[in-house]
């Protein structure tokens, strides 16, 4: 075994999980209230490689990359007039009841009333604790307080409750702007910080120029990578000719 | 035995250990905090020739290669803003120190989180210490102070994996902490790659110089003793 070459390819696997997040990340720029992955880089285990005569001598075995969480950074606030699109401004996540019963979190803002009455995400799942428009109202008439007061002129309807949980990186991505709180996040309590916009959306917060220079710079690093592996498979090749004819 | 076989072959092996550490450090390229390494070869004990016939004295011949230690390079990196709030990086010399269940060790990676108790910890759900060496909360708004991160000035730093280090803790580094910053990695694209080059050369010449001995060998074993 030639512990060189597989330090190399984890070098060049842990850059594309870097790489793939970017696309990720590229790929969401326009989904309200998205937000970028955050991946960290570790060496790996330092072992005693190769043979040396004197004391043993470790070199590491490579590297691997893991998805740290999600950047809490504000996106910026877009205006969209349409009045059930709430923007959240702070730390906090709508609660949305799952087809399958659990709940859900979610920051993308832009809600639909459903054949019932119910105010659902643009995928049909509906805030917890739910709301129902009365029979006749049309949603341009229903007006969202910053505190998640839902009211049709003084008639007061429901509350959309926004929460947090204490490790944010702890939740579980589910796809569909969903997140899901784990032991690892911790269990959802109140957001005190939060508050809600209506007519608005929170874009996105992915920084498309820094994902560009990060992207190079995992591209450069994956190029640098496959070098050593070149190098070590190189080294193995005249090895292998050492006995010539 | 042939003296130069075996220095030859002492030289390959030597090289191999320092393509492997080139390789780590450059699959290393992006790990905030990490440290390159440098492999230190010394010669073995040189030999003293002498005639065999009258004792008289010609000369020492070295035996060869070996890496005799890796040195880890502790010098600071260049620094990344990331803006992240639980990003931190030290300006200047020193480690974090987190409380892992092995014991604690050492980081120069502060990209740490918080975890569901709302305890600093790192990338591996460790919890990172204060100078007095216990845990850190993590404020309501999801901040930690720079200044609550303790800053240990280590000698005889060790790799560990995981971004950790193992070492001698000598008081308070002199480093200054950063919030929203990383340290980036210390590997030297340029300077790796020429070393990659030039350990691939020197590899190489061991590997002729083999070929060489082994052709003299030859012609000295079917040659010297044939019938004309």
């Amino acid at each position: 075994m030639i512990p060189g070459l597989y330090a190399a390819s984890s070098g060049m696997e842990a850059q594309q999980q870097q790489l793939n997040a970017i696309s990720n990340d590229l790929a969401n720029d326009s989904t309200p209230g998205y937000q970028s992955t955050i991946v960290g880089f570790q060496d790996l285990l330092y072992d005693t490689g190769g043979a040396t005569s004197g004391s043993p001598v470790t070199t590491g075995t490579g590297a691997a990359a893991s998805i740290i969480g999600r950047s809490q950074t504000q996106g910026s606030i877009e205006q969209t007039g349409q009045p059930l699109d709430v923007a959240i401004e702070g730390d906090g996540y709508l609660e949305v009841r799952r087809p399958d019963g659990t709940i859900g979190l979610t920051r993308n803002g832009t809600l639909q009333v459903d054949s019932r009455g119910q105010i659902t995400t643009d995928l049909g799942m509906a805030l917890q604790p739910p709301i129902t428009l009365p029979k006749g109202v049309a949603p341009s008439a229903v007006t969202i307080g910053s505190n998640g007061t839902v009211s049709v002129g003084t008639r007061k309807l429901g509350k959309i409750a926004l929460v947090t949980v204490p490790a944010p990186n702890g939740l579980l991505s589910d796809g569909d702007s969903l997140f899901s709180a784990t032991a690892a996040s911790g269990a959802t309590r109140p957001a005190t910080g939060a508050t809600l916009q209506q007519g608005a959306l929170e874009s996105s917060n992915v920084d498309v120029s820094q994902a560009m220079v990060t992207m190079i710079d995992a591209e450069e690093s994956y190029n640098l990578a496959s070098k050593a592996l070149q190098y070590q498979q190189q080294m193995g090749q005249i090895a292998n000719q050492l006995k010539s004819s | 035995m042939n003296v130069g076989l075996n220095i030859a072959a002492a030289g390959m092996l030597a090289e191999q250990v320092r393509q492997d550490q080139l390789s780590n450090d450059l699959a290393n390229a992006s790990t905030p905090g990490y440290k390159p390494q440098t492999a230190v070869q010394s010669s073995f004990g040189a030999l003293l020739l002498a005639n065999t016939a009258t004792g008289q004295q010609i000369g020492s011949i070295q035996t060869g290669t070996d890496i005799s230690k890796v040195v880890t390079d502790t010098t600071p990196a260049a620094m990344q803003q990331t803006g992240q709030p639980l990003d931190f990086a030290i300006a200047g010399t020193g480690f974090f120190a987190v409380k892992t269940p092995e014991g604690v060790r050492y980081t120069r990676d502060g990209q740490f989180s918080s975890s569901a108790q709302g305890t600093l910890v790192d990338a591996n759900g460790d919890p990172v210490l204060g100078q007095n060496g216990s845990p850190i909360q993590v404020g309501a708004k999801g901040t930690v102070p720079a200044s609550a991160l303790g800053v240990f000035n280590l000698t005889g730093a060790q790799e560990q994996g995981n971004n950790l280090f193992t070492g001698t803790t000598a008081g308070r580094g002199t480093g200054s902490v950063e919030q929203g910053a990383l340290e980036g990695s210390g590997v030297n694209a340029i300077q790796t790659m020429t070393e990659m080059i030039a350990s691939l050369q020197d590899y190489q010449s061991g590997q002729q110089a083999i070929q060489s001995i082994s052709q003299t060998l030859q012609l000295s074993s079917t040659d010297v003793g044939a019938v004309p």
